[in-house]
């Protein structure tokens, strides 16, 4: 390489805020993850499924933590994680398909909310990696930027045996000056960064003492937070958790996923340890469930939702929610949660922290309420 | 956001589709098998040797070609070399030849191309009338609107016209994923853009106005007599379209504008009526009291005529040929274009009554355009398709370029806001991992049809020296020189298409 590289992000500069969207496709069942133990409503149309104060953890008012969220009650307590319960879509829409589509392109406007939030906050220099999506796709939120899908961190990087041709492109680049020339080394740099990444998880994973056991979800946040401590000017990242579409068999299919949901988020925050003040993940799902259980222990397509807001300077260990009890729901079909805090109010807040000058209008074209006090 | 729509024929072309999407890409020999009688088509290229610039910087010819093209392709630098026996009359021959034809001419001359190569022949997708292309599923003609626009950068013999297509799309842009637009952009691409695309602006500017594609995406149909009028489109008509945003209309002229185009209406879906995708004036909807726009009054009980008059004012208007020709001057000569430049184009806009060609033909003229050299970074698709065209590798434009322009955030018609894809340098500089990519792939045949023979094109190109200049246009560097001795076999070639260089037009 030649001498004193531009690199895209200045050690010492300020660490540009990240913001990471997880998606729990199947719509998570938000009276399953933060149970209203205190509702009487609750047990009573969950004679099967209703947890008790026994197999929960204390959080606020009448809400509990589900017993398998244990791993991340510590950032309630640090008060870095908010709740954001009754949360969902406005439309009045159970397919999956389409709910998803509401929460990734959030509104009649062109690409998807993350991708237009990168672009009315576009920055002067942009990274060669501004945004990623984990998994085999750029996921539909990220429409309308530059963004790479990778499911590891191999994918950053060009073809093997080519690190003679590299360093030869990068002395070509270095005699050619100008934004072009500093484009080009900056890239090569960012490069050699991930590839000692690379090498540095390789090692890790043939480790025999490897203490947690390899699983997808906590994989991909493990990359996303490497990338993030590697300064690649990483703005955006997007993960899916998927399986949440729980008709049948509900308590079990949930005592599988709901601990590697915690599992992956507790070891995303160890992983970035102080970083997680300039980190900021938003967790979402579809929809939530509906009230009562069916008749297969399970329960069908509903509306509001548990969505959760960690890390990032979110003033945590607040559940939001305007609850006034189940009965009304238990007394119409199909008995919901009802919607009380658009997604938008959610994401509106996170953006305004994250950038106070955007233009929250055009970010979410026709949504007119207000960002959540999510901040103090 | 996209409805369920499901028609027989839909349910057959969506199979079709993920058939398509679902093995291009990935098998070689599966695709092979997908291209079938496509093949023999877009296959087998045989070379003819060609001869390429010997000039240590680009020569005059070199140079507008390089500009008024999406790349040069091997025997063309030769073949417009030979249209003069000087290189300025050469050069004079094929800005004639390019500014020729009439953009309706070239636009039959584009669908032909599409029919041909997109094998469009059982069914017409993007070719078909607004109404009918409701019948296909989304995604699909998004995929193939977008093969389309590739497959004619690729290959089309009018490259000007389809460089200012490209250039009308970001203009004009509409981003086909808003609301009914997946369904109506390619009929907007068809009769807005490739119809008016080489013609006047003022047909361009009433297309793109009565475009159901734009009604929808400016909010337009919403626009009507009830309550407040919706600016959206107004505004970006003055700011984006025509004036310019310090184009000295106020807050006031936009109110204005707008009422003048209230009750335009394109019927869509949830118009639950017969004619998806007409456009009609619906009088009962329309603001008819007197406006005034940026100083023009018009008097009331214009009704429909409100928009002609409104459209003639914008075009008219001083701001308008000088907003465009900065445009113009910024695609072909440079990001921050010389003062002179731009008022000789404005100039000839203003003259010709907004004739496009007779304004390309005033910009092509000035000194500044035909001085510059290797100004403008090339942005992704430019790259791509001149990656195409410089090495003549058969590609069906599908999967693999289409996943390549997402990398790289260029996904024609795909821009979420209104004001088109960026045309500076500065803000394309943080694709050249995936351009690396790419060439290092295409140098090593893993890109496209895979019988393509790095081995003819250098035969052709008369060795590695001659492959050399044909791609930068001129004679290497030294420090140029350097660094090809030290890449071997085909990625070679990638060094080539990676270089600075060949980054720029």
């Amino acid at each position: 390489m030649p001498e004193n590289p531009t690199v895209i992000v200045e050690e010492n500069s300020s660490p540009q805020h990240v913001l990471v969207n997880v998606f729990l496709r199947g719509g998570a069942d938000g009276l399953h993850l933060v149970p209203p133990i205190g509702d009487d409503g609750y047990h009573r149309s969950r004679p099967t499924l209703a947890l008790s104060e026994k197999g929960t953890l204390p959080l606020e008012g009448i809400f509990r933590l589900n017993q398998n969220l244990e791993p991340i009650h510590k950032f309630w307590e640090n008060q870095e994680l908010a709740i954001i319960h009754q949360a969902g879509t406005p439309e009045d829409s159970r397919s999956h398909f389409e709910a998803e589509d509401y929460l990734q392109y959030a509104g009649k406007s062109g690409g998807g909310w993350l991708g237009r939030f990168l672009h009315l906050t576009k920055k002067p220099t942009a990274g060669p990696l501004t945004a990623v999506s984990i998994g085999e796709h750029i996921s539909d939120s990220l429409q309308g930027t530059a963004a790479v899908s990778m499911r590891s961190l191999e994918e950053f990087a060009l073809p093997e045996k080519t690190e003679g041709w590299q360093s030869e492109l990068a002395k070509l680049y270095a005699t050619s000056g100008g934004a072009l020339g500093r484009a080009g080394q900056d890239t090569l740099a960012a490069m050699q960064r991930i590839r000692k990444l690379t090498e540095t998880l390789r090692a890790e994973q043939k480790d025999p003492n490897r203490k947690t056991a390899p699983d997808e979800f906590t994989d991909g946040l493990e990359l996303i937070a490497r990338l993030i401590q590697a300064d690649l000017g990483l703005r955006a990242a997007t993960i899916n958790l998927g399986g949440w579409d729980s008709h049948y068999g509900a308590g079990v299919l949930l005592s599988l996923l709901v601990p590697r949901l915690a599992a992956g988020l507790a070891n995303f925050g160890a992983r970035l340890g102080g970083d997680l003040k300039h980190v900021t993940v938003v967790i979402m799902s579809e929809f939530g469930r509906q009230v009562s259980e069916n008749s297969s222990l399970g329960t069908d397509h509903g509306r509001g939702g548990v969505h959760w807001v960690l890390g990032g300077g979110v003033k945590g260990g607040k559940v939001h929610a305007q609850w006034d009890g189940l009965d009304k729901a238990l007394m119409t079909y199909p008995s919901d949660v009802p919607v009380k805090n658009d997604y938008r109010s959610t994401l509106g807040a996170v953006c305004q922290h994250i950038e106070p000058t955007i233009d929250l209008p055009r970010l979410f074209p026709g949504f007119e309420g207000a960002p959540l006090p999510l901040y103090s | 956001m996209t409805a369920p729509f499901t028609t027989r024929r839909h349910f057959l072309q969506i199979t079709g589709a993920s058939a398509t999407a679902a093995c291009v890409g990935c098998d070689p020999k599966m695709r092979r098998a997908f291209l079938g009688p496509l093949g023999d088509k877009i296959d087998a290229v045989n070379l003819a040797s060609f001869t390429s610039p010997q000039g240590a910087q680009p020569d005059l010819i070199s140079h507008v070609l390089s500009r008024l093209s999406w790349g040069v392709a091997p025997g063309e630098y030769a073949r417009v070399a030979s249209l003069g026996p000087t290189p300025e009359e050469a050069v004079a021959k094929y800005l004639e030849e390019s500014l020729a034809t009439d953009s309706k001419k070239l636009a039959a001359a584009a669908e032909d191309l599409v029919r041909q190569r997109q094998g469009l022949v059982e069914h017409e997708s993007i070719l078909d009338q607004a109404g009918e292309l409701y019948d296909y599923h989304p995604k699909e003609l998004n995929f193939e609107l977008t093969r389309a626009a590739l497959l004619r950068a690729v290959h089309s013999p009018h490259q000007l016209y389809e460089v200012m297509v490209g250039f009308w799309s970001d203009h004009f842009n509409i981003d086909s994923s808003k609301a009914d637009c997946p369904w109506l952009k390619p009929y907007d691409d068809r009769t807005v853009i490739r119809d008016h695309a080489l013609g006047k602006f003022a047909d361009l500017l009433r297309a793109s106005a009565l475009s159901p594609a734009m009604l929808f995406y400016l909010d337009g149909r919403q626009n009507t007599n009830q309550g407040k009028p919706n600016e959206n489109y107004a505004r970006e008509l003055m700011e984006l379209h025509t004036l310019g945003v310090h184009g000295g209309y106020t807050q006031t002229d936009v109110l204005q504008a707008a009422r003048c185009l209230t009750g335009w209406y394109a019927i869509g879906r949830d118009s639950k009526r017969f004619g998806v995708g007409k456009v009609e004036f619906i009088s009962a909807k329309h603001d008819d009291g007197p406006k005034t726009v940026l100083g023009h009054e018009i008097p009331a009980g214009g009704g429909p005529k409100d928009l002609d008059i409104l459209l003639e004012i914008v075009t008219n208007h001083p701001a308008t040929p000088q907003f465009i020709a900065t445009k113009l001057c910024r695609r072909f000569i440079s990001d921050d274009p010389p003062a002179s430049a731009v008022t000789a184009t404005a100039q000839a806009f203003v003259k010709s009554q907004g004739d496009i060609r007779e304004t390309l033909r005033a910009l092509f003229a000035t000194t500044e355009f035909l001085s510059v050299r290797k100004t403008k970074f090339k942005r992704p698709f430019h790259f791509l398709v001149s990656a195409l065209r410089a090495t003549g590798v058969p590609h069906e434009c599908g999967r693999e370029m289409q996943i390549a322009l997402r990398r790289m955030g260029h996904m024609p018609f795909d821009y979420p806001t209104p004001e088109g894809y960026s045309d500076r340098g500065d803000d394309w500089m943080s694709t050249l991992l995936a351009r690396w990519d790419f060439a290092l792939r295409l140098g090593r045949g893993q890109i496209g049809v895979n019988n393509w023979q790095a081995d003819t094109l250098l035969k052709a190109a008369g060795g590695e020296d001659g492959l050399t200049r044909h791609l930068l246009g001129r004679k290497p560097t030294a420090d140029e020189t350097r660094t090809l001795a030290t890449a071997e076999g085909a990625d070679r070639l990638a060094m080539l298409l990676s270089m600075p260089d060949f980054q720029q037009y």
